[in-house]
């Protein structure tokens, strides 16, 4: 194309220029009807707007980096393809997400489906793909509750011929909460607050029990519905029972309408180890609490001091993080390194499939995937299930950052149970 | 029928009878869908089909029998929830999707007892308390574990294509029938009862009209439709979600089809649907700006053209194509319509 240069002298010689656009104008065409045939068609779900848009916050860097690698193409089995990715926002809205899905399946015709973040967008997407056959790759929300989610019932085989789902599960939340809890002298009395969803009861039903097993004193005040206003029941029954160690899995809105009556009736001053799940991901939600956000304990399933690269675009965690607050200018987060495993497995099984357009063998080979992510280990021939993978969750703590820092908290990393490759940066502090 | 010297009452004027003909033809072109369409075009049809279910449900309810109800998403995820309940029994699939409906319209009997014993805005606020109650009472069991749902795995069994058709054919039946009980509901003695109604109850009621019974029937007639819309999402997108199906979306989507296609007009809706369906397609990715302009447009119609597309045009020429009134027509030469 003419730079705005060449468009004066393009004035000039008007024959000349206008067979050059010509030209031009055709090139693209012929360019794309040569790589139709081998275009390989890949579908990204993810929650960019609404109120899950902190999970998506970071996909636009990582498609970037993502498309730069494979611009040159991408071959599997000895057939070089060129890649396109379609990326979707489901604005946070379940029903979309299930429609985008159908979208891409039926009107772009994809070949294979990358999807994260939450059950809202992972769950719909995945069962589109079920149903229309269609290989799906997932991450980003307990295993437990896409498994058993979408209906697969215990002791029977998987329902699920097309679709594949690596991420954390109950067994990684105890294996670290145990490890996290035990860096701290404390009276191992656990208030536990679980909402009635997936996470919450398949926490509940799980982790309490195996908590108990191991020597914690569970105090649970029974589910509660996501929204609620008021929590001083829980609290005082919490302050009653001098709960030292207290753990929830609330969405994030819930968390900080709790904590804050926590604050006001006393109990944050009782609490040693704050440990928030499902909150407390990202920067934002903490910052959000002001002051109240300082010392809380989370976990992490990815962090910048990961000792693992990106398979697909060469990319160590430090790179990935630093590269993201150089092009944006916000601080770095977990999601950012999830949603760039999801691609670095994904292509492994495009590549290890010898077949990256035939859907069958596609999925195929995620059945056998074992591979090495940015995220670290991703293992389906090891999972409690053929389309399940449990990967690491890493104990860590929020703490204000150190002088000169731009942004008001940092994450360090405070145990290492699911994964000892993971470097321990800092002791776990008391919240007070 | 003859009315008064140079009077005539006419229901079919040639325009209607045309109009019926010509739907006659496009609903045999529309069975024959999933042959020449393609997957996508199936798939999106099937959509457009649901929300013609919900404008003319809602408008039904709303338009003909004057009750306003912002709780109509209580059947909607009722009728879903159903379908998954049938279908965990050992119901096979398609069947439970079709027998979900009718239970939910077995369910709403009862209610329509307590709930049309409310006038007006209180109606409309004690459905959408219903609908947050129907919701809660969802998540109580276990089979749907709280806000995460499940899925309607047995629709997995089929071939991607076969189910695509059967969820086609499955809306377009259920919208022809539906569409067809209200036409036939509004022609009969019902019709100009329910309208009666709507207009004034006291008075209707004493001029004979039984007023609890026909409200119940176009209530019931409204509830099964919105489940069927339900069960049909289900039977699309195969995930259940309490939160998705009990949203006040559903309502508002009803509302913003049939108050732009024209609120208590027969052709209205239909026409809202395939607005709002044009609109959803070519600008629902655009995030928060779709919901404002659709908010804006909605707007603007209630202010501008309160009666919505089609009952501005009817009210300019006084077309019907879907005669479920009567015309009065002068014999000396063509004179105004009137309903």
């Amino acid at each position: 194309m003419p730079t705005n240069g060449s468009r004066r002298t393009f004035v000039k010689s008007v024959g000349a220029a206008a067979g050059g656009t010509a030209l031009a104008g055709a090139m693209p065409l012929l360019w794309g009807s040569a790589r139709a045939a081998e275009a390989l068609k890949v579908g990204f779900i993810s929650p960019r707007t609404g109120p899950l848009a902190g999970f998506g916050e970071g996909d636009p860097y990582v498609l970037e980096l993502v498309r730069k690698s494979l611009a040159r193409g991408f071959s599997a089995g000895g057939t070089g393809y060129a890649v396109e990715i379609l990326d979707r926002d489901t604005q946070s809205d379940p029903a979309r997400a299930g429609q985008l899905a159908k979208e891409l399946i039926n009107g772009n015709g994809i070949d294979f489906m990358l999807t994260t973040s939450t059950p809202e967008t992972v769950n719909p997407v995945s069962d589109a793909c079920e149903a229309a056959g269609v290989p799906c790759l997932s991450t980003v929300m307990p295993w437990e509750a896409w498994y058993f989610g979408r209906g697969a019932k215990p002791g029977q085989p998987s329902p699920f011929k097309w679709t594949y789902h690596f991420s954390f599960g109950v067994k990684n939340f105890f294996d670290c909460y145990v490890s996290q809890w035990h860096e701290l002298p404390t009276n191992k009395k656990v208030g536990v607050l679980y909402p009635n969803d997936a996470d919450g009861n398949a926490i509940r039903e799980h982790l309490i029990p195996d908590l108990q097993k191991a020597g914690f004193t569970v105090i649970d005040p029974g589910p509660y519905e996501d929204g609620t206003s008021d929590y001083s029941a829980q609290i005082a029954r919490y302050k009653a029972e001098n709960c030292e160690i207290f753990n929830t899995f609330p969405i994030p809105p819930d968390f900080a309408t709790f904590w804050r009556q926590a604050s006001q009736q006393g109990y944050t001053k009782i609490v040693k180890i704050a440990q928030i799940a499902k909150t407390g991901l990202f920067p934002s939600n903490v910052e959000a609490l002001g002051s109240l956000g300082d010392k809380l304990a989370t976990a992490c399933y990815w962090h910048r001091d990961f000792p693992y690269k990106s398979s697909l675009t060469g990319v160590s965690s430090r790179e990935l993080a630093d590269g993201y607050e150089r092009a944006s200018g916000k601080q770095w987060n977990q999601q950012l390194g999830a949603s760039l495993s999801l691609f670095d497995a994904g292509f492994q099984a495009l590549k290890n499939s010898a077949a990256a357009k035939n859907k069958a063998a596609v999925a195929k080979a995620l059945g056998a995937l074992n591979t090495i992510t940015i995220v670290g280990k991703v293992d389906f021939l090891a999972g409690p299930f053929p389309n399940v993978s449990p990967t690491s969750i890493i104990g860590s703590q929020w703490v204000k950052s150190k002088a000169g820092s731009k942004f008001p908290f940092d994450m360090v990393i405070t145990e290492h149970a699911n994964d000892p490759k993971v470097p321990v940066t800092a002791k776990l502090l008391p919240y007070s | 029928m003859s009315g008064g010297p140079g009077i005539v009452v006419q229901r079919w004027s040639p325009l209607s009878i045309g109009a019926m003909s010509c739907l006659g033809a496009l609903l045999v072109l529309l069975a024959f869908g999933p042959f020449y369409l393609g997957p996508y075009l199936t798939d999106r049809l099937t959509t457009l089909l649901i929300y013609v279910i919900m404008a003319a449900m809602w408008n039904a309810l709303a338009g003909y029998g004057g009750l306003v109800s912002v709780g109509q998403q209580a059947f909607f995820g009722l009728g879903a929830y159903a379908a998954i309940r049938l279908s965990h029994a050992g119901l096979e699939a398609y069947l439970a999707l079709i027998l979900a409906p009718l239970l939910v319209g077995l369910v709403s009997v009862p209610l329509s007892t307590f709930a049309l014993r409310l006038q007006g805005g209180e109606f409309a606020i004690g459905m959408w308390v219903f609908a947050e109650l129907a919701h809660l009472l969802v998540n109580l069991d276990g089979l749907v574990q709280g806000e995460t749902g499940t899925s309607l795995i047995a629709l997995s069994a089929f071939a991607p294509d076969t189910r695509r058709a059967l969820n086609y054919w499955l809306a377009l039946a259920v919208m022809t029938v539906l569409v067809a009980a209200v036409f036939l509901l509004l022609r009969s003695r019902v019709g100009a009862s329910i309208q009666a109604i709507r207009d004034n109850q006291e008075a209707a009621a004493s001029v004979g009209v039984r007023v609890m019974a026909t409200k119940c029937l176009i209530f019931v007639l409204a509830a099964v439709g919105c489940a069927a819309a339900g069960a049909l999402t289900l039977a699309t997108l195969i995930s259940f979600q309490p939160k998705t199906y009990f949203s006040v979306q559903w309502t508002a989507y009803m509302i913003f089809m049939t108050l732009v296609g024209g609120l208590g007009t027969f052709e209205g809706p239909v026409l809202g649907a395939v607005i709002f369906f044009a609109i959803e397609t070519f600008f629902g990715g655009s995030g928060v700006w779709y919901l404002v302009g659709l908010g804006a447009c909605a707007l603007l119609f209630s202010l501008f053209l309160p009666r919505g597309i089609w009952g501005a045009l009817r009210d300019r020429f006084g077309i019907a194509l879907m005669p479920v009134g009567y015309r009065l027509q002068f014999r000396p030469r063509a004179g105004k319509a009137a309903t």
